[in-house]
């Protein structure tokens, strides 16, 4: 009915003109081109012409070099069983390479395939080199916690993740979702970081998992009915390092 | 900007850009998704998508058109994500995947301003009725019940009149293409 659809907008439109997050609950697909039109007039008048909050503009500034810090010196620790810790410093490309084998061997346990996103192999900016230096190795775990397949949830002032032990790598990755920011969950069973918000799943090496390249109907992923429908940049991964039986990851000082 | 290409300091080149296009691509954002969360999360995802892949060395002209392609896509996707619902067929699905043509803007600045005056020729192209309430709803920032006031209806069909004038209008876009 048509009155019942229009409460559902107009309560879209309370949320749009008050300034909030509109949720979609209860609206339908062929709505989203009114839903769409409403967002575009809500803006269009809006006083401040969307001028950006400075203090938005401020934060973004510090994710973005806290990210840059911890993407651009990615490095995995290698711990091989019966073996002495055995520190292995990774190129981007070798992270990659790893990365891409953690995926297949996850795709053949879970019948699904798993490919990495060519745009990740663009370059870095600053050719490897942090755009900030002024950061700290902060301890979050502790190795005896971290045996393979186990993921330690950690926050610090800066920057919430997880370390996990992907098959013997000590890696660290945020737990904030590339799409909308919701906080991931980690799922042992499937090895990955699942976004309870719209179901993308990220690998051990940061990647979206699910995606739609590399779907097909006979070998989906981890029991989902269909592909996640949107590309998504890889999480986030500080720098980790271990020392004694701790595990350190580098963090903007907040 | 001569002056940032020639700074040896990756992080000052890649700040200048930000601080340069930080406010256009927040209103290009805003423009399209009509509120500041979610223009705040997709401007945050274009420019942490900057700090991986842009590369600095590109001209400048370039280095804009590739933020308004990534704000672009981020638009695109937020949509479609926004109604994906767990009924969607993988054919819908898709479907839905077709590629995004980019419209990189690179004068973009006037983006917000464009928009304004495209939705004001949009309404002038409705029946008065739906144009009034559209207006008072939306760029006057009245309440239902302020509009129902205003037009001289009942709250119910100040509503129902919204919904039937979003509608009118989005098949006017639509046909435009």
């Amino acid at each position: 009915m048509a009155d019942d659809r229009s409460e559902l907008l107009d309560q879209f439109i309370d949320a749009l003109l008050e300034g909030g997050r509109p949720a979609p609950d209860g609206m339908v697909g062929d709505e989203a081109p009114v839903a769409r039109l409403a967002a575009e007039l809500a803006a269009a008048g809006d006083p401040s012409r969307g001028a950006p909050d400075p203090a938005f503009v401020e934060q973004l500034r510090l994710r973005m070099r806290d990210a840059d810090a911890g993407i651009s010196s990615v490095e995995g620790w290698a711990l091989p069983a019966a073996a002495p810790l055995h520190r292995i410093r990774l190129t981007r490309r070798d992270l990659l390479r790893v990365g891409l084998g953690a995926a297949a061997g996850l795709a053949a346990g879970a019948g699904a395939i798993s490919i990495l996103r060519p745009s990740a192999r663009e370059p870095l900016v600053g050719n490897g080199r942090p755009l900030v230096r002024d950061g700290q190795w902060v301890a979050v775990a502790s190795l005896a916690d971290l045996p393979p397949g186990a993921a330690v949830r950690f926050s610090t002032t800066a920057f919430d993740g997880y370390v996990v032990n992907d098959a013997g790598t000590i890696r660290a990755l945020s737990s904030v979702c590339t799409h909308m920011g919701c906080t991931l969950s980690y799922r042992e069973e499937w090895q990955d970081l699942r976004c309870p918000c719209h179901g993308a799943s990220f690998n051990l090496s940061g990647y979206l998992a699910n995606g739609s390249d590399g779907w097909s109907e006979e070998s989906g992923y981890a029991g989902d009915a269909q592909a996640y429908p949107i590309e998504l940049p890889p999480l986030v991964r500080p720098e980790v390092k271990v020392s004694g039986l701790r595990v350190l990851v580098w963090t903007a000082r907040a | 900007m001569a002056s940032s290409d020639r700074n040896p300091d990756p992080r000052a080149r890649f700040e200048a850009i930000y601080d340069q296009h930080v406010t256009a691509i927040h209103r290009f954002v805003y423009a399209r998704v009509g509120n500041r969360p979610d223009a705040e999360d997709l401007t945050g995802q274009v420019f942490m998508r900057a700090v991986e892949q842009l590369d600095l060395d590109r001209p400048a002209p370039q280095v804009s058109a590739w933020l308004y392609r990534v704000a672009q896509n981020a638009v695109a996707d937020y949509w479609r994500a926004f109604y994906r619902l767990p009924q969607i067929g993988v054919e819908q699905v898709a479907a839905a995947w077709e590629p995004v043509t980019p419209q990189p803007d690179p004068h973009a600045d006037a983006d917000a301003d464009r928009a304004a005056t495209a939705v004001r020729g949009l309404l002038k192209r409705l029946p008065e009725q739906y144009a009034r309430v559209l207006e008072l709803r939306f760029l006057h920032r009245l309440s239902v019940a302020e509009t129902a006031s205003q037009l001289g209806i009942s709250h119910g069909n100040a509503k129902v009149l919204q919904y039937r004038a979003l509608r009118k209008a989005a098949l006017l876009v639509e046909s435009d293409g």
